[in-house]
Parts: structure tokens; sequence; C-alpha cells
């Protein structure tokens, strides 16, 4: 079952527009707890608590302030806030197109499955698209407007259909470099060494076998709390760390257990 | 620059272990806002509230329950948590290595860097430069925050970036968009060609900005030229440290409310 449409819209380039949809293509689900008084399992409800007065501040006596400097704050009120949000025309705008190999993974953010909308008479339109970006290897670079935000994205095609990801912008990405991490020699051994064994334990990737095992750990937990059996508790396991004069030979002998 | 890590433990290939930290490599660019109280300007802050006995609990009193019915609850502790998957809360055990080419995107779910701790830089060092030599990335699994992420480990300029994935699980199938009908006519298709062909360019995603941040930024700075900012009263204990005390506090405040009653 594919997700549910949560926006629609249409793509604009050149003279060309595409109706589209949108559907959410991750859902994730995972096990809830709620937060609990411990004394009388009551459960707790979040209250915002003035920090000078110590009390708590029902929602008309709280206002928005942008900090300019240490506890110096400009305050906003929510009709200038709402003239700040941008105005949906439902357009995804492309601006240009790019080879797909060019957009660095790190600025993919969330990705949509797009389908056809009914004013796309039999997906003609649709189907072009989706043939001319495999054809040229590219995506569309666009941005849009929805729910209240303006988005930055990129139109990829894949097999048979279209996918919309939202692109983190390029200063929301923190560059490598800014690490300062340092540079260690290594001899052509440790190397040689180190790369045999990555090839060794090179697999193809199938996602498929992969699966949340502790979300059904903690489910089995929960059902043995439930019938009342006692639960032990586990340190976690911490490995010791390879000093580094111990390096050639640690991988020396994982190479050998790989083998 | 230190950066805060969000997490410490290891990362192991083989019979190597290496000690690490888990740091952001996203830093969002959204202009947040502080909730602040209108009478006197000061911050707010987020307290959990027992409706029951109405007054804030100090987090040394709040538990973790799961529900099976109308109030009712199976409670888990910190303790409990951890334990539920021992070998995976501090450890990022890579048991295989792939070809990141094979990993369709809608996998990738966020960002992250490891950088090294003390005495494990040069081990750091050497599984970067391997992959980067290789081209192969570490598929492993770990625990963060009660959540067990499937995660791949890539060398991104001199560093170890981790990004958690999906499961497969979780990624909705993709519906054929069109399985009745879909001629495509070639005139449009061509039509479509060309007007893309014209358009080609290289990925520069500096050039986008994000529209509701400028203007977010613009209406701040004009309200500060329009007037002085407020300020807010100075608190005598630091904010965040202690919450037993501001418990304490809320509850004399939260008595005296009820005597006035």
């Amino acid at each position: 079952m594919a997700g549910t449409t949560i926006w629609k819209g249409y793509i604009h380039f050149g003279d060309t527009n595409v109706s589209v949809k949108l559907h959410t293509a991750v859902r994730e689900e995972r096990i809830q707890f709620h937060l609990l008084h411990r004394r009388d399992r009551v459960r707790l409800r979040q209250q915002m608590v003035c920090a000078y007065e110590k009390q708590p501040v029902p929602p008309e006596e709280q206002c928005k302030g942008f900090e300019v400097e240490d506890g110096k704050y400009v305050i906003v009120d929510p009709a200038e806030l709402e003239q700040t949000v941008p105005e949906s025309d439902r357009m995804i705008e492309v601006h240009e197109f790019v080879k797909t190999g060019q957009i660095d993974p790190v600025f993919l953010d969330r990705l949509y499955y797009l389908e056809p909308d009914v004013s796309d008479i039999q997906g003609r339109g649709f189907n072009a698209l989706v043939k001319a970006l495999k054809e040229l290897d590219v995506a569309g670079i666009c941005t849009w407007t929805m729910r209240k935000r303006s988005y930055f994205g990129a139109l990829q095609a894949r097999g048979k259909t279209l996918r919309l990801s939202t692109l983190r912008y390029a200063d929301e990405v923190i560059p490598a470099g800014s690490l300062e991490l340092q540079d260690v020699p290594l001899s052509e051994k440790e190397l040689k060494i180190g790369s045999e064994l990555i090839e060794k334990l090179t697999v193809p990737f199938e996602p498929g076998k992969f699966e949340n095992e502790h979300q059904k750990k903690l489910q089995e937990m929960i059902e043995k709390k439930a019938r009342g059996e006692k639960i032990v508790v586990l340190p976690p396991r911490r490995l010791k760390p390879t000093e580094s004069d111990q390096l050639l030979r640690a991988l020396e002998a994982s190479l050998k257990k790989a083998a | 620059m230190a950066v805060q890590g969000i997490w410490s433990g290891t990362i192991s290939f083989g019979l190597v272990a290496i000690p690490v930290r888990l740091v952001k490599a996203i830093e969002s660019g959204h202009i947040s806002f502080r909730l602040l109280h209108s009478k006197d300007y000061s911050p707010l802050a987020r307290r959990m509230f027992c409706p029951e006995e109405e007054k804030m609990v100090p987090s040394d009193e709040i538990i973790r329950g799961y529900e099976i019915g109308p109030d009712r609850y199976i409670l888990m502790t910190d303790d409990e948590l951890e334990s539920v998957s021992p070998e995976r809360s501090r450890t990022i055990e890579i048991i295989e290595f792939i070809d990141m080419k094979e990993v369709d995107p809608i996998f990738y779910d966020h960002p992250y860097y490891l950088v090294p701790s003390k005495g494990g830089e040069k081990a750091y060092r050497l599984l970067v430069e391997v992959m980067h030599r290789t081209k192969k990335a570490g598929l492993a699994k770990f625990v963060l925050a009660e959540r067990e992420y499937l995660v791949a480990v890539t060398p991104r300029d001199g560093a170890l970036a981790l990004t958690t994935l999906h499961y497969s699980e979780e990624v909705l199938p993709e519906e054929d968009p069109s399985p009745k009908k879909g001629k495509i006519v070639t005139v449009e298709q061509s039509r479509v060609k060309k007007s893309i062909e014209h358009m080609i360019g290289d990925f520069d995603p500096g050039k986008y900005a994000d529209e509701r941040r400028k203007k977010l930024t613009h209406l701040v700075a004009t309200k500060a030229k329009e007037k002085a900012p407020v300020e807010a009263p100075v608190v005598e204990e630091e904010e965040g440290e202690g919450p037993a005390d501001l418990v304490a506090a809320l509850e004399e405040s939260m008595r005296k409310v009820k005597e006035k009653r």
C-alpha cells in the first residue's frame, strides 16, 4: 500500500506543466512510551514555566522572541510571523536540470513519491517527463511552497516513477573540514591489510535482511513485565579500544579470522 | 572548534575497536524563536506537570510507561530499557561492507559524523583511508536513544560520516503510476526532452536560499531597529540546573495559589 496523498500541485519548467500528487515514501513505527509520575503513575503533561517566576504560564501570557544577544529579545507578534509565510501557488518550479551524480546524498532530506494527478490526461506529461529524465540521466532542481514552508528539492526518475526529495540548504551541511581532524601517518602495510580485510568482508547490499530487532526485543520485554516476570538488567557491552601500536596485529588477526 | 557529542562509544570492524563520538553533520538553518512570558519577558522552560497533584515533577520522579489499557501501564526503568540491546548501545559494530552505489537513496535518513576520541586517532585514520581506497561503506546497527538504527559508515573528506538508514519494512512500495494507459506521444516526448536539455546546468546548492528564512531575518532586523529589544530578568539560579529546586519553588507557589482560593 502506497502512502497517503499529502499535497497536490504541478511541476513547471519551460512551457511544460505536469500535475502531480505527493505521497509519503517512508513510514516509521515505534513503540511509544508515556511519561508517568513514579509515585502515583499518573500520566504527566507538559507545561511551560516562567524561568523567573517559576510559575506555569498559560498560553495567553506567552509570546515569541528572537534572541538578538544574551537575554535580549526582539518580540514578534503572530500577525507579523504570518506575513512571512510564503504564498503557495501549488507550483513546483524547476530552475535547472543537473546530472544525477552531481547531487551529494548528504543534501537529500525527505523523499516523496509522485503520482500523476487526474488532470494530467492519461498521465502523458508525467510519462514523458520520467522518460526524458531517465534518458538524459538528470534531476530537476526545484523550489516550491508546501504547508507554509518553502522547499528546495530534486526531482528524479526511478523505474517508471518520479520522486521528489527535499534538499538541505547548502549552509545547513557542516563541512568535514570543520572537525579539524589530525592527520596520522600510516604504513603501507597497515593500509594494504586494512583494504584486504574490507574486500573480504564486502557483500551485496540486501536491505531486506535487516530488521529492527531492538523493537522486537523491547516488545518481548514489555510482555514479560506484563506477565510479572523479572527482568535481568544487563550492562552495555563496551569494547576495549585497539592501541595504536597494536593496530597492525589486530588487522592481521582480523584478516586471518575473515579468511 | 570543539564539537558537542551526541553519543560516545566505539566503532569496530574485524578485531579493531576505535573510540569515537557521534557529532552532527547538519545544522538546521531554521530561525528559531524563544517562548517568553509576556509579563516579564523571561524565557519559558518546558517542565512535566502532574495533573493529579497539580505540581511540577522533577526528572528523578519520572518513569516511562507503556500503555496496556486505560490508565494501565507497564513501567520501564532506564536500566531495563538500556538492557534491551546491551551489545549495541555503546558499540557500532561493522558487520559487513558494501558498495554504497547499491543503496537506493530512499533508504537515507540522517547524516552525522564520527570523530575519534583520545587514543583512537590512528585506527580512525586507517578506517577512513581504507574505505576511501576500496570505495566501500561499512554497515552496522546500533542503538541510540532507545532506537535501533541501521547505519552506513562512509569516508567523507577525510572524516567518517555515519548515515542512518531506513529499514526496508519502513519504505512503502512504489505504485506503478501508469498501469492502464500511458502511451507517450512522441511529439510530446521530444518537446519535453528538448526543453530539459536547454536547462541543464551544474548542481550548486549555494544558489538557493530559504525564502522564509530570509523574510524572518528581515522581519527581526526591522523590528530591532524600530524598538530596543526587551530584556529578560536575571534569574538567580541558572535555568536548567537543579530541577529539584525549581520544583520546590513551584510547589511553594502552587501552595500559595491554593491558599488564596
